[in-house]
């Protein structure tokens, strides 16, 4: 419940919106069969309810009114018939409903989660992971109640009112005349109380998201409430919406107050206008008693659609806002597509070149200048720069995770335009600093749930990463759960626990992002070794922090306000005395003196 | 509580009693009318007397309904509103400590969910029960007066409706708990992928994902399924109960019609009865599995009042002395730690700010400077005898008179979604027009607010304006000044802002911080170079102290920072070799 509120989560929709509907609907088509199936139940459901009233006519008027007991005998058994089939009708109508609403929401959630798979980072970036787990799971939450109630609801309420007109009318259409002559007003007036209900419930939402809203900011700001000692003021302001909750809360309470005992007066004024009519009818001998006591049974059957007419609208008419967010967000393109026949380069060699790329985050705020540079397959480079200078940036482009705005990118002579994404991803190990770990177990955060990488390759690749011997003395290993329920990896492990991911997937080329956080000597040692596993038969491009990286690497590209600075070897940018001996002198330098592991730029 | 509103619910009560009671008395009335249709033979003045009297009875019912209505689902909701406002109320009074280790999605929930839980079971609940005793024992009554053993065999099934309703409700319930579960399970997953969705992209494992998630949505769709199950076959069973019952009065009721030992009447009335039975039998089902999950719910929500308020509110009279607060501060030998089995977060702290004199701390992230002034402000309890304000421990000053001396800025900016008037006025609501301006003006953040076309009424937040990270510092900034504390406290508050706007900022406030004790933290050097004193902190202690220039020359802890910063601004500076294309 932990959520703020968007403005577009305020939308209240329509009730009905046919092309809204139409799309909703297109779930639905794989399962018609069944809906078919389902919809014919409900039918024969709402048969055996009006049989029941007209059975009871028939037992009074035709067996006991002349003493026919085995007549009886027999209604009483078509009765009790009723009841049974009503028993398997509405269970078949109700389960056959709630199956096909249950895998129409799995395919559309399912669409939606894949919808999101390919979006690019510049979309995920705009729109908060809060929003997106709305949209996939809650939104679609309220749909499902729109197959569950809403429309099936709806309908068997139609039948059902209509049916008992209908049965009135032929069982005596003078009485049922009379009988259903209030009928048009109640229709009135429970359209009138539906736009009060209605109106009531959209407030009482957006209340309760300002009581949601006030009572999140309240806690979040619980520090600065208390050290302005402002404890008073936060609590009025709060007791404020609680109260406007209340009062609207009551003004429903009111309307239900209202229209319920109203539509009881109609029963009951229908009732004594059918006692009446019909008994004169009867006095006149134009009628038979057991219809008048089958239309009272009828009359009490037919008021309850009409009173659960406004939670169905409520529900309609939410389902139908969320559809509308949903189809919204499958509606956003896929930015970075694929294109049509990908190229493949003739060898996988590892080879990358930049020609005077641009990339902008922000319309007219590049973040990389005509960026320049070529990196021989096999290559080791560093990339050194301050915080925000476009290391990272030249990262994301590479992986294609932004479409860059002007020059190219080539990987293996390929433009990466022209590559398949998934494909050229996977040519590109990509190790983050902070290692991001899903719930489950070691394994599959070293696999990422991929079933080619077999059981060997998981062990083989955490041995090359200094992180087998410490697996395998868990007790359950390869197996034991990380996150909440398992262990916690220390920082140092998290890296390891990357490089055997990397290791595992063995891409030609390595980006590496190196951890700024500090471990222990050992732990220090233990990364060194595995790094070096790591960089074998490799192109790499490291954004590095350790002093060991600098002085291993073939070259160092130093980056400066989204642009290449200057590059060369180590001791080739020292004597240079430029931006990058300043660079050394901040981040690393502390280092040669045994200092941290590694160093933060202290800003 | 409950005595607030005792009246309310005894008017309720009586008002629903009546209404079950006038409900009872229609099928008689039925019974009456068919009765003197086939009785009498030949038109009598009863012909219209009964469907008059049955139109006044549901007239009356109606009026009573209303009432009752009004009244006991009105007491529920003024409980609820009540009892929110109250556990509210105790939260703005807890430590902060108790916020830090409880999940704010856990709180809403508490003060959300589970109110509406507790009121359901205080509005139905006693509706329920109520309904229950009265239908039943009325309904039974009169059944029994028009044929006792035609009573006993219709009752024989109806029991199962509560035992079905008992039954698999249980059930129900625990299937939704699971299928809530999953449903948790289902959001965790989209929230790690979408939040790892780097690493899933970089490794090209988006079909894998998918699978992952089109596995657990399956069986989610599963549990949902099951879950639906137990409902359809709850709802058509009591059909069933109800069914058979009616089929018993229709053979039995029939042949008594038959022998003329029942009139048609008593049979309709008969049926009518019962068909009034199945009601507060399927609620008194639901109740007892509802009274499971509500008394669960108000356990959570006593459990919050049930935490201890923070010490400063715990003492009600102290007496408040008159004359204002000069500002001088001063700690002796302060040691804290935030609870046992946590590290010392200070170590024996002895400093001494005279009244508006300037003290600068610097120090890395978690070295305690922020604990230090926590413990001034009392947002955390510090021990007695270490921390003082003129002379007087801060635990024996009334928590309003300390935070009223107190101007804070603190290092995360938080502005509520409201004006800025609102927002600013937050330190001092009976400021006027002209302070709130000085305060916007001091602060810089005046020009800003006359750019907005609602000046000072513009609201901040999702819903109103964005405030860079500048102007929301700012805003706090004229928060705090507004106040015209004797003392103020700017714990890293520009940290987001470069050094060149920071020292303007600082030179603005230069005159406003010459006539108050000001404490700043920060940890760049820029910010406190022209302090009285400077504390350089690490690890809880204050390793080295003195003024700029005694710091620089003693070439220690404070030097290497200063030499440090002085390298990054010059890299900074660097301009581009290009200009913008």
């Amino acid at each position: 419940m932990s959520e703020t509120m968007h403005p577009e989560d305020e939308i209240f929709g329509k009730f009905y919106d046919a092309r809204l509907m139409g799309r909703i609907l297109r779930y639905l088509k794989p399962y018609w069969k069944l809906l078919v199936l389902s919809l014919l139940f409900l039918v024969l459901y709402t048969g055996t309810l009006l049989l029941g009233p007209y059975l009871t006519k028939i037992a009074i008027d035709q067996y006991i009114s002349a003493g026919n007991l085995d007549g009886l005998k027999l209604v009483v058994m078509a009765y009790l018939g009723t009841v049974f089939l009503g028993f398997f009708f509405l269970f078949g109508e109700t389960y056959i409903t709630e199956y096909t609403g249950q895998r129409a929401m799995h395919d559309l959630r399912t669409q939606i989660f894949a919808h999101l798979q390919k979006q690019d980072m510049a979309y995920l970036d705009r729109n908060p992971v809060g929003r997106l787990m709305t949209r996939t799971i809650n939104d679609v939450e309220t749909l499902n109640e729109l197959f569950s109630t809403g429309v099936v609801g709806l309908l068997g309420d139609a039948f059902t009112v209509f049916g008992i007109a209908g049965a009135m009318l032929l069982l005596d259409w003078k009485l049922a005349l009379v009988t259903l002559a209030g009928f048009p007003l109640i229709i009135y007036l429970s359209r009138f109380y539906r736009r009060r209900a209605r109106d009531v419930y959209r407030e009482s939402r957006l209340v309760l998201g300002r009581l949601n809203a006030n009572l999140q900011e309240s806690i979040a700001g619980m520090g600065t409430i208390q050290s302005f000692g402002q404890e008073e003021k936060a609590y009025e302001r709060f007791q404020g919406i609680n109260t406007d909750y209340r009062d609207v809360l009551l003004r429903g309470i009111r309307y239900n107050a209202l229209f319920f005992p109203v539509i009881e007066v109609f029963s009951a004024l229908t009732i004594g206008l059918t006692l009446w009519f019909g008994g004169r009818l009867i006095l006149g001998h134009a009628l038979l008693p057991g219809v008048i006591v089958a239309f009272i049974q009828y009359i009490q059957r037919m008021y309850t659609p009409i009173r659960d007419i406004a939670e169905k609208y409520n529900i309609m008419q939410a389902a139908m806002a969320s559809s509308e967010r949903i189809f919204a967000l499958l509606d956003t393109e896929e930015k970075i597509r694929n294109p049509l026949v990908p190229k493949v380069p003739r060898q996988f060699q590892g080879a990358v070149e930049f020609k005077d790329v641009w990339l902008s985050y922000n319309p007219g705020e590049p973040v990389l200048r005509g960026i320049t540079f070529r990196v021989e397959a096999g290559e080791k480079i560093a990339l050194v720069g301050a915080t925000g200078g476009g290391k990272t940036s030249i990262i994301a482009a590479l992986c294609r995770f932004y479409e860059i705005e002007r020059g190219s990118i080539l990987v293996d002579g390929v433009d990466i335009r022209e590559w398949n994404k998934q494909d050229l991803r996977r040519r590109l190990g990509l190790v983050l600093q902070d290692v991001f770990l899903f719930s489950g177990d070691i394994a599959g955060n070293i696999t990422l749930g991929d079933p080619r990488i077999s059981e060997e390759q998981i062990h083989a690749a955490s041995r090359r990463a200094h992180i087998a011997s410490y697996i395998e003395q868990l007790p359950a290993g390869y197996r034991e759960e990380v996150q909440e329920r398992g262990v916690t990896l220390s920082q140092g492990q998290r890296q390891l626990l990357s490089f055997a991911r990397a290791l595992a997937f063995d891409p030609r080329i390595l980006i590496l992002d190196e951890a700024t956080s500090s471990v222990d000597t050992r732990t220090e040692t233990l990364i060194q070794e595995a790094l070096k596993e790591l960089l074998k038969d490799r192109t790499a491009l490291i954004i590095a922090h350790r002093l060991s990286t600098i002085k291993n690497v073939n070259r160092i590209l130093v980056i400066h306000k989204g642009e290449l600075w200057e590059e060369g070897s180590h001791q080739e940018l020292l004597a240079r005395q430029g931006l990058y001996s300043r660079l050394y002198e901040l981040q690393y330098q502390a280092q040669e003196h045994g200092g941290n592991g590694a160093h933060s730029p202290v800003g | 509580m409950i005595v607030r509103y005792r009246l309310l619910l005894i008017a309720g009560v009586v008002a629903l009693i009546a209404t079950d009671l006038m409900g009872m008395a229609i099928p008689w009335l039925i019974k009456g009318g068919i009765d003197a249709i086939i009785g009498k033979g030949g038109v009598s003045p009863s012909l219209i007397k009964y469907p008059l009297m049955i139109v006044g009875a549901a007239l009356l019912q109606a009026l009573l309904r209303y009432f009752w209505r009004m009244n006991i689902f009105g007491f529920s909701r003024r409980i609820e509103r009540d009892l929110r406002g109250e556990v509210f109320a105790h939260l703005l009074k807890l430590p902060l400590a108790y916020f830090q280790h409880m999940k704010t999605g856990d709180l809403m929930s508490r003060l959300t969910n589970d109110m509406q839980s507790m009121r359901e079971l205080m509005g139905f609940g006693s509706l329920a029960i109520i309904d229950t005793a009265v239908i039943i024992t009325g309904s039974l009554s009169l059944m029994i007066a028009i044929d006792p053993v035609l009573t006993f065999w219709s009752l024989l099934c109806l029991p199962f409706i509560s035992f079905s309703v008992r039954f698999f409700g249980n059930r129900i319930f625990q299937k939704s708990w699971d299928v809530q579960q999953h449903l948790s399970l289902l959001s965790t997953y989209v929230q790690e992928n979408l939040s790892g969705i780097r690493v899933v992209q970089a490794y090209a494992q988006e079909e894998n994902q998918i699978r992952g998630f089109q596995r657990l949505s399956a069986e989610y769709r599963r549990k949902n399924l099951w879950l639906a199950t137990l409902w359809s076959v709850l709802w058509p069973l009591m059909r069933i109960f109800a069914g058979i019952s009616a089929a018993i009065v229709l053979w039995l009721g029939g042949r008594k019609v038959m022998q003329g030992a029942m009139t048609l009447g008593e049979f309709a009335a008969f049926n009518g009865y019962l068909a009034m039975l199945t009601w507060p039998l399927i609620a008194v089902g639901h109740v007892v599995n509802q009274y499971q999950r509500g008394a669960a719910a108000l356990s959570r929500i006593i459990e919050i009042l049930d935490v201890p308020v923070a010490p400063g509110y715990r003492e009600s009279e102290l007496p408040t002395p008159t004359e204002p607060i000069r500002g001088d501060v001063e700690i002796r030998n302060l040691n804290f730690s935030y609870g046992d089995g946590h590290p010392p977060a200070l170590r024996g702290i002895s400093l001494k700010i005279p009244a508006g004199a300037t003290c600068g701390i610097i120090g890395e992230t978690g070295s305690g400077k922020s604990t230090l002034v926590h413990l001034l402000l009392r947002l955390f309890e510090p021990p007695p005898g270490a921390v003082f304000i003129d002379s007087t421990d801060v635990t024996t000053i009334p928590l309003p008179r300390l935070k009223a001396a107190i101007g804070f800025v603190s290092q995360d900016i938080f502005l509520f979604s409201d004006t800025i008037r609102e927002n600013i006025l937050f330190g001092y609501r009976d400021a006027d027009r002209e302070a709130l301006e000085e305060s916007a003006r001091i602060a810089e953040i005046l020009p800003s607010i006359r750019g907005f076309t609602r000046q000072f009424d513009t609201i901040l937040g999702e819903r109103g304006v964005r405030l860079s990270g500048g102007q929301k510092q700012r805003t706090a900034l004229a928060r705090a000044i507004v106040k015209n504390p004797p003392v103020l406290i700017l714990d890293d508050a520009f940290s987001s802002l470069d050094t060149e706007t920071e020292d303007d900022i600082l030179n603005h406030l230069r005159e406003f911080m010459s006539k108050r004790t000001t404490i700043l933290i920060s940890h760049r050097i820029s910010t406190v170079k022209g302090a009285d004193m400077i504390l350089y902190m690490r690890k809880g202690e204050i390793i080295e102290r003195g003024i700029h220039e005694e710091l620089l020359n003693r070439r220690g802890a404070y030097y290497r920072l200063h030499q440090r910063q002085q390298l990054t601004r010059e890299v900074d500076e660097m301009p581009r070799r290009e200009g913008p294309r």
